[in-house]
C-alpha cells in the first residue's frame, strides 16, 4: 500500500464522500422525523398484515412488527433507499480509479513513478473501504442521534450491530466493482456492470421468495448475507454472513490484482 | 564500448490484429542521445510504452540498464524519468501539489522541481485545469526532469511548447547529456532530431527500418535546392551523384539533392550567382527517399 496514493485518492473522493453523507444524514433525519406519526396510527399494523409477506422482504423486513423503530428504519430506509444511495457512491468510487486513470491518462503518470501495480490497486481499494466505513458510520451515528433528539427510544447496540454488516456488504460489492474497474475500458462500463450484477443479486433474493430454484441460488448472492432488520432487532452481528460477504470482497479484491499486473495501460 | 541501457530483443506487441510494434531490436547506450523517429503511427509510442512497463510484450523483451521492464518494472521506474506523448496530469491539483505527489514517490527532490519549473517561466501555483497545452506540457517536463534520473524516456517532448521554451528544453537536455545522462526521446520532427539527437532509429509500420548515426543521416537525407544564376546555369548539375527532380526554367533551376553537399556546391558555383537556398526537405520526402532507397538494406 502507498499511503500518499492513499491519501490523495481519499482527498480526491473527499467531495463526493461529503455529498452523500449530507444526503444520507437528510434522507435519515426525515425517515427518523416520520417515525414518530407512523407508530401512532392506529390500525397500521393490520393495514400491513394485508401485505403479502414476501413483499416486505424486497424493503429487508422479515418480521411484520413494522412499528418498531428498527424495523421502520430498515423498510424505509436500510432496505432499500439506503442501499441504493451508497452502492451509487461505491460505484462511483470504483469508476473513478483504476478504469477512470486510465481512460482519463492519469494512470501513466502514476505508473511512471517507482510504485507496484499491486500497490495502486491495494490504495484505491483502502480508499473506497475508507469511504465505506465513513458513511455507514454517519448513516448509523444519523440514525441513532437523531433519533435520541426526537426522544425515541433506540436499541443501540441493535444499529451498532449493523455497522459491520453495511460496511460488509459494501466492501462485497466494491469488490466486485474493482474487478469490472481493472477489466473494463471505459468507466461508463464499470458502473453498468457492477450496477446490473448488484441488481442481479438484489433480484435474486427478492425472488427467492416465490421461486424455489432461486431461493437455492440466493446464497451465491450478496443480499442473502443482508438482514438488517434482524441484525438491529437482536442486536447481534452475524458472523457467519460478514465472513460470507468478506469473502465476496476478498474474491474480487484478490482478482482485481491479478488481472490489473497483466493488464495494458494505455489511455 | 559503452554500457547498454536500452535494450530490446524481438519485442512484439499487437493490438489485436493490428501490429503495434515486430520484432523489434534496438540498444540505447549509456550518455547518448537516442532520437526515435517516425509518422504518426509508426510504433513509437508503442515501443516507449513497452520500455516503460505499460504495456505487456506479446514476444521479446525490453530491458533498461539490465531490468526487465515488465517484471522489475519497479526497478527500472527508479532510473527513468518519463515524458508521455499527451500528458495527462491531475486537473484539480495545483502545478506544485503535483510536484509534491511525485516527489513523494522518491522524495527530495522538490527544490529541483521549482527550479525547473523557474527556468521553464512555469506558475506552479495554478491548478492544471487552468493550465494551457504547453503549460502542461511544461510541467509534465519538470515532473520527468526532477529527479535527475540517469535514464529520460521523452515522448515528443516539444509538443505543444512555443519556440523560446523548446530552446530551453534543448539546453537542458544537452546538459543532462553532458552530465551522463542517457536519453531516449520520440519525434516526427527531423531537424529538431538533427539538432539533439547523437544516433537516430527510424521506425515504420511498427518495425525499425534502420539506426544512424546522425552524421550519417544528415548526409543522407534530401535537401532541396533553388539557384537563380545571372546567366546560364553551369552544364553537368542534373548528372552530380545525388541530384534528382532537376528542373531549368532560364536561369533558375530546382533541384532535390541527396548526399555530400560539398560536391554539388561545387559544380553550382562555377556560374556568377544571383540567388541560392538550400533548405530541408519535407519529412514526408526525407521519409521516402530513406525508405525508398534504403529500406531493405538498413537492416
Amino acid at each position: 500500500m502507498n499511503l500518499n496514493l492513499f491519501k490523495k485518492t481519499v482527498s480526491d473522493r473527499w467531495r463526493s464522500t461529503a455529498v452523500f453523507g449530507g444526503g444520507i444524514l437528510a434522507y435519515v433525519l426525515m425517515t427518523t422525523a416520520l417515525y414518530p406519526t407512523f407508530r401512532d396510527i392506529s390500525g397500521i399494523e393490520e393495514l400491513l398484515d394485508k401485505y403479502p409477506k414476501d413483499f416486505l422482504r424486497l424493503f429487508g423486513v422479515e418480521s411484520f412488527d413494522i412499528t418498531s423503530f428498527g424495523n421502520f428504519v430498515t423498510a424505509e430506509l436500510l432496505g432499500l433507499m439506503w442501499v441504493i444511495i451508497v452502492v451509487a457512491f461505491v460505484l462511483g468510487f470504483a469508476r473513478s480509479v483504476i478504469a477512470g486513470e486510465i481512460h482519463d491518462g492519469t494512470m501513466e503518470l502514476l505508473l511512471s513513478q517507482p510504485i507496484s501495480r499491486w500497490s495502486v490497486v491495494t490504495s484505491q481499494a483502502l480508499a473506497i473501504a475508507a469511504g465505506i466505513v465513513t458513511l455507514v458510520v454517519v448513516t448509523v451515528l444519523g440514525i441513532v442521534g437523531f433519533g435520541a433528539a426526537l426522544g425515541i427510544e433506540i436499541f443501540y447496540r441493535g444499529f451498532f450491530a449493523f455497522i459491520p454488516v453495511g460496511i460488509c456488504l459494501l466492501l462485497a460489492i466494491a469488490g466486485y466493482s474493482l474487478l469490472f474497474s481493472t477489466l473494463l475500458k471505459d468507466p461508463r462500463r464499470v458502473v453498468m456492470a457492477s450496477a446490473g450484477l448488484t441488481l442481479a443479486f438484489y433480484m435474486l433474493h427478492f425472488a427467492g421468495a416465490y421461486w424455489r430454484v432461486a431461493d437455492r441460488m440466493d446464497v451465491f448472492g450478496i443480499f442473502h448475507y443482508y438482514n438488517p432488520a434482524s441484525v438491529i432487532d437482536s442486536g447481534t452481528v452475524p458472523v457467519g454472513s460478514l465472513l460470507a460477504l468478506l469473502a465476496f470482497a476478498a474474491v474480487g479484491f484478490t482478482a482485481s490484482l491479478v488481472v490489473f499486473r497483466r493488464r495494458d495501460v494505455a489511455p | 564500448m559503452p554500457e547498454t541501457v536500452i535494450h530490446t530483443e524481438g519485442l512484439t506487441k499487437y493490438y489485436g490484429k493490428v501490429v503495434g510494434v515486430q520484432d523489434l531490436d534496438l540498444e540505447v547506450f549509456q550518455g547518448e542521445l537516442f532520437g526515435f523517429l517516425g509518422p504518426n503511427g509508426a510504433g513509437k509510442t508503442t515501443t516507449i510504452r513497452l520500455i516503460m512497463g505499460m504495456l505487456k510484450p506479446n514476444r521479446g523483451s525490453a530491458s533498461v540498464k539490465g531490468l526487465d521492464a515488465w517484471q522489475k518494472s519497479v526497478d527500472v521506474k527508479r532510473l527513468v524519468g518519463y515524458l508521455p506523448g499527451e500528458p495527462a496530469l491531475y486537473p484539480r491539483m495545483t502545478g506544485e501539489e503535483l510536484v509534491r505527489f511525485v516527489d513523494s514517490f522518491d522524495g527530495g527532490r522538490e527544490a529541483s522541481g521549482r527550479a525547473l519549473a523557474a527556468r521553464l517561466e512555469l506558475d506552479l501555483d495554478r491548478k492544471v485545469e487552468g493550465y494551457s497545452r504547453g503549460m502542461k506540457q511544461k510541467l509534465a517536463i519538470v515532473l520527468a526532469l526532477m529527479k535527475d534520473p540517469p535514464l529520460l524516456i521523452m515522448d515528443e517532448p516539444t509538443n505543444g511548447l512555443d519556440p523560446i521554451t523548446q530552446h530551453v528544453l534543448y539546453e537542458i537536455l544537452n546538459e543532462r547529456r553532458e552530465g551522463g545522462t542517457t536519453v531516449l526521446f520520440s519525434s516526427h520532427n527531423l531537424p529538431e532530431v538533427e539538432r539533439l539527437a547523437d544516433r537516430v532509429g527510424i521506425i515504420r509500420a511498427g518495425t525499425l527500418v534502420g539506426t544512424e548515426r546522425i552524421e550519417d543521416l544528415r548526409g543522407k537525407h534530401l535537401r532541396n535546392v533553388e539557384v537563380i544564376y545571372a546567366a546560364d546555369p553551369p552544364d553537368g548539375i542534373d548528372r552530380v551523384e545525388g541530384v534528382s527532380g532537376f528542373e531549368r526554367a532560364g536561369n533558375r533551376i530546382q533541384l532535390k539533392f541527396r548526399g555530400d553537399l560539398n560536391s554539388l556546391l561545387g559544380v553550382l558555383t562555377g556560374r556568377e550567382l544571383l540567388d541560392l537556398s538550400i533548405g530541408h526537405a519535407s519529412l514526408e520526402d526525407a521519409f521516402l527517399e530513406f525508405y525508398g532507397r534504403e529500406g531493405g538494406e538498413t537492416r
